[in-house]
């Protein structure tokens, strides 16, 4: 690790004295990171876009209701990976067994947004901007979160990014975002003799230009393009043991840690996975949601093999918009529902445990007769993460018109 | 003519500089019922801008000439223009042309293919086509031969399997050699060849071409290009003639508002080509359903999308069984002893068969929330849950086979239903047709609807009293697209000086404009639909049904930027592959060849019409001179500027972001 590090200060050292176009920020993040000897505090929040079925992710194989409205799709008690004797994960999520067992692996079960709607664009929507019922919110709360945060030693173009070819919602703010589609091909005109000055050429346009909407990312773009030419993150192959499979997902938590081991300042970060609206033979240990949710505890497992000793710094949490009917319907898949099941994998949080009430899949216990009723409000979840981990107190600011008083917290981190 | 460019470029560079002032004092000027109009002069570069998918050269100066009431009458009436050139050029994509039973035959699915396997379909006598069938058979052959093998391996300790053989892997590619023995042959020779090789040496062969793929299909009839592309992957073809087909009518259709409303309606009624059967079944969803209403009645085109069997699929509606139905009852069908064989097909009723069936709400759900009343419109989950009722029925024989839109009583929920506050009286399948007749009708609808067409033609944020004057037409006029098209190009704000090159393209929008601005020539548009796919809005890509937005703050982030400066260098730098730019752009025609400031001068006509900011224009003014940016060698005794290289810049530059 230390070499790693050392490496990779020698040369941005060595690209600083090269040239003087790498602002100022960037040696001092180079050497500021040695120098106060503080480390980034990092949260990663991952979307399972599609509305993910809670119910077959973490069984409730303790409940008979549970067997009983999903005659074809259930997971058979024999199938599951138990947890405490009442949870158990889907078999697909074998991945997951080793981080759960060394505790690094938490789950809050029956949670999500309060919100009814059963719509996957307003649920997103309420789930990344942070404020559900509310469709004037124009940031989303992964953005706000940074508002009131200490950026380490200096504001960094990598502060705040998503992998993808477009900014999430989630992330939108006044804060500056980046969205990553390829970090190999992040730059103007390619790696040949003649990309420089076309680069160039185009940064002074966008840096130079009135326009309101475009100014500023073009000028965020071209920092972040400078900084990840010198710190380089290509040479940092995924660690022993950390085998991503094929996929966008997996790609794209390949280029994230990447981008965290590139020491490039790295504070929220967002990647979604899609193929989770399983309306039509869903499949139960085998079939659709099998084959999803391998790709999904896979991408996740290398990722956190592949963070190494910077996991003690690092919280994901994942969530979906909202989760689906606890029956099955007529086509051996499942509709729209309700509250969902969320994951959150971090070196500090106390792990191993299943948190949040159960509600119970009687008949008189669903919410609206049909789905499984909401314990624990999302905003909880993430408002200890960003509260307890990245040391953001004003709450009240990151999820406004949530009452999130430390003290109702889950005590998801020791 | 090319002083002319010059002043126009000036007068330009002032606008772009008056912009910011116009909009603060618009502001200011709320309650103004007229917002102040765009220079006459612009009329025609903004009308293009909105009404096609950019301006080519000339274009301009057209519709000058015609006079903008009658073009604009002319784009709204499309088959009163002549597309003669553009169907040539779309002559060669036979499958455009195919009904849904001709796609599934000549290439065929899975389903087909199994079931030719199992003796309940033959194999076609044309020799082509057999190829092509028996390409697949030996695949879904070797892939049920590994499947006994992996039951009867589950039994072994995992150390006894004997490893897939790896080793085999390079013997299957072709090599260079033996490709080139192909190529060398006439095409006619080719073909022979090839449809002699077993099954697994033909996929080989073409898995091996790679760049060599057009030299190989070099000289064939469209026929025989289709069918031995198809050899590796059939519905490969469907895919990618329909996909070159959207960019090439884009690019070169002279129904440019037809092509805009096709990709409107399209995406307002998205579905999801990755989706199953649905592989097959956009060809004619986009002719046969989309396209024909497109500037028709709402109405009808909500109940062409409900009956299409790409929309039974994509949202799931094909599998919805009534809880009360015969079906789910498992009640025969009375006069028919063969329901039960029938139900062994790949038919819904099998899918849903005995106790199991039941609703699936995915289609009512939304048919309210995206394709008509937008999701406050008023209902709650009880309509949702009576709607998908009322659909329960509206299925498809065996889509995987290319089978249609049915009616199936015995699937059908019994008894009224209430929507909306609506009595529903029990009429089997005229039950969704008084459906789709209250929400076509419905005010919520006309309200959701008017306010996309305005955020796609006029501003993210589109003025009330323009989109309240679209309701009142739409309600009107029955629901005439066409009559609410008119209201809207007829109404002040859509030429208010504040929405000139104020929207953002999409990404899509940005390719192609940049395209046709540029005059390129497209052969294969296969590399364009890539570099879509990059900059997040690949063709017919987008899996959730919501379709892709048509607003700003989804489109302008770091990696859709830099995709687009990348796109346009390599554009102007024809490095994209099938794509022609270099003579075409006018400014290099010139002899003796003209210095650096008139060709930028120039070129900021033809690709932007002046409307550069000073900014831009001082930017790349100031490196003209720079002979890597020139790319010229400085013994160059002609010192030409580079001209690919200027356009690269000025199509990259923030002005031509904006449309």
């Amino acid at each position: 690790m230390s070499i790693t590090r050392r490496i990779f200060l020698r040369n941005s050292a060595m690209a600083a004295v090269g040239t003087a176009a790498i602002p100022s920020f960037l040696t001092r993040a180079a050497y500021g990171a040695v120098e106060s000897g503080t480390r980034t505090k990092r949260l990663v929040v991952i979307f399972q876009r599609g509305a993910a079925d809670g119910l077959n992710i973490v069984v409730p194989h303790g409940e008979p209701a549970y067997y009983a409205m999903r005659p074809s799709i259930n997971i058979p008690r024999k199938s599951v990976i138990d947890l405490d004797g009442f949870f158990g994960l889907h078999p697909s999520l074998a991945a997951f067994q080793p981080l759960w067992n060394q505790r690094h692996l938490a789950i809050v079960h029956a949670a999500g947004s309060p919100d009814p709607t059963r719509s996957h664009f307003d649920a997103q929507d309420f789930m990344e901007s942070g404020t559900p019922g509310l469709k004037a919110t124009d940031d989303g709360w992964l953005n706000r979160c940074l508002h009131d945060l200490p950026a380490p030693a200096d504001k960094s173009a990598f502060r705040a990014i998503a992998l993808g070819p477009s900014l999430p919602r989630i992330l939108s703010g006044s804060e500056p975002a980046l969205a990553v589609n390829n970090v190999n091909d992040f730059g103007v005109g390619g790696r040949g003799a003649n990309a420089t000055p076309m680069s160039n050429t185009f940064e002074a346009m966008y840096a130079q230009s009135v326009d309101s909407v475009l100014h500023g990312t073009g000028q965020e773009t071209f920092d972040a393009v400078r900084m990840l030419k010198s710190a380089d993150p290509s040479k940092y192959k995924p660690a022993a043991g950390a085998d991503y499979p094929k996929g966008r997902f997996g790609d794209s938590l390949k280029q994230l840690a990447q981008l965290i081991k590139a020491n490039l300042g790295v504070q929220v970060a967002f990647a979604d996975i899609g193929g989770w609206d399983h309306h039509v033979n869903e499949g139960s240990t085998q079939g659709q949601i099998a084959n999803v949710l391998t790709e999904f505890s896979q991408s996740l497992a290398a990722f956190w093999t592949d963070l190494g000793d910077l996991r003690e710094d690092t919280v994901v949490v994942t969530m979906s918009e909202f989760g689906r009917t606890a029956r099955e319907n007529g086509n051996r898949g499942t509709d729209h529902g309700h509250a969902n099941v969320m994951f959150v994998m971090s070196g500090p949080v106390k792990g191993g445990k299943v948190y949040g009430r159960w509600p119970g899949l009687n008949q008189s216990q669903l919410y609206e007769g049909r789905d499984l009723a909401l314990t624990t409000d999302f905003r909880q979840v993430l408002g200890e993460a960003v509260y307890s981990h990245l040391g953001n107190r004003a709450l009240s600011e990151v999820f406004p018109g949530f009452e999130n008083q430390p003290g109702k917290f889950l005590r998801l981190f020791a | 003519m090319k002083l002319g460019h010059r002043q126009i470029a000036t007068a330009g560079l002032l606008l772009g500089v008056a912009l910011p002032g116009q909009l603060a004092t618009a502001k200011k000027k709320d309650r103004n019922p007229v917002p102040s109009q765009i220079d006459p002069e612009k009329r025609a570069v903004h009308a293009l801008n909105r009404l096609t998918f950019g301006p080519r050269q000339g274009d301009v100066e057209r519709v000058q000439a015609m006079g903008m009431d009658h073009w604009i009458d002319q784009q709204l009436h499309p088959e009163r223009i002549d597309d003669g050139a553009l169907d040539a050029r779309l002559a060669p994509f036979r499958t455009l042309k195919m009904n849904r039973e001709e796609l599934f035959q000549d290439f065929p699915s899975g389903e087909m293919i199994k079931a030719v396997a199992e003796g309940k379909r033959a194999l076609p006598s044309d020799p082509l086509k057999r190829a092509v069938y028996q390409a697949q058979l030996d695949q879904y052959e070797q892939k049920q031969e590994r499947k006994a093998e992996n039951v009867a391996s589950a039994t072994l300790p995992a150390d006894a399997i004997a490893k897939p053989d790896k080793m085999a892997s390079d013997d299957r590619m072709y090599s260079e050699e033996k490709i080139q023995q192909v190529l060398d042959m006439q095409p006619e020779q080719r073909i022979a060849t090839v449809l002699q090789m077993p099954a697994e040496e033909q996929r080989t062969l073409i898995a091996s071409l790679r760049g060599k793929r057009d030299e190989f299909l070099d000289g064939m009839k469209p026929r025989e290009r289709e069918a031995l592309l198809a050899l590796n992957n059939p519905r490969q073809v469907v895919n990618d003639e329909l996909i070159q087909a959207k960019l090439l009518r884009a690019i070169y259709s002279e129904r440019q508002l037809q092509e805009v409303m096709d990709d409107f309606w399209f995406n307002h009624f998205n579905v999801f080509i990755g989706k199953g059967a649905d592989h097959y079944l956009l060809t004619s969803y986009e002719r046969d359903v989309v396209r024909p209403h497109a500037l028709g009645k709402f109405e009808d085109l909500l109940v062409a999308t409900a009956q299409s069997p790409a929309m039974l699929f994509y949202l799931d509606n094909w599998l919805s069984v009534g809880p009360n139905s015969d079906v789910a009852n498992g009640i025969p069908k009375r006069n028919h002893d063969d329901w039960k064989k029938r139900a062994r097909n790949s038919g819904p009723i099998n899918q849903a068969k005995g106790k199991r069936s039941g609703l699936n709400e995915n289609y009512g759900r939304e048919l309210m929330e995206l394709h008509t009343l937008g999701v406050n419109g008023g209902y709650t989950q009880k309509d949702v849950t009576e709607v998908a009722r009322v659909f329960t029925g509206w299925t498809l024989k065996q889509p995987q086979q290319g089978g249609g839109f049915t009616f199936e009583e015995r699937m059908h929920e019994p008894g009224e239903k209430m929507v909306l506050g609506h009595r529903i009286k029990a009429k089997g399948e005229k039950e969704g047709f008084e459906v789709l007749h209250i929400l076509a009708h419905h005010p919520s609808t006309a309200k959701f609807v008017c306010t996309k067409l305005a955020v796609r033609f006029v501003s993210d944020d589109p003025p009330g009293p323009l989109v309240d004057r679209m309701v009142q037409t739409f309600l009107k006029k029955d629901g005439d697209i066409r009559q609410v098209m008119k209201t809207m190009f007829d109404s002040p704000e859509f030429w208010a000086a504040d929405t000139y090159r104020a929207k953002v393209k999409t990404p899509l929008e940005f390719t192609v404009s940049a395209v046709r601005a540029s005059g390129a020539e497209v052969s294969d548009a296969a590399s364009l639909a890539r570099q879509l796919q990059n900059m997040g809005m690949s063709p017919y890509g987008m899996q959730p049904p919501t379709g892709y937005s048509m607003k700003a703050t989804t489109w302008v982030n770091s990696s859709a930027l830099l995709g687009r400066m990348n796109f346009a260098l390599a554009l102007t730098a024809g490095k994209l592959k099938g794509v022609q730019v270099n003579p075409l752009i006018r400014a290099g025609e010139s002899n003796p060849p003209l210095d650096a400031a008139t060709t930028l001068a120039d070129l900021e006509n033809d690709l932007l019409h002046g409307d550069v900011s000073k900014q831009t224009h001082d930017t790349i003014a100031a490196r003209l001179q720079d002979p890597q940016i020139s790319q010229r060698r400085l013994d160059d005794p002609v010192r030409a500027p580079n001209v690919n290289a200027i356009a690269g810049l000025l199509l990259g530059s923030p002005e031509f972001q904006k449309k």
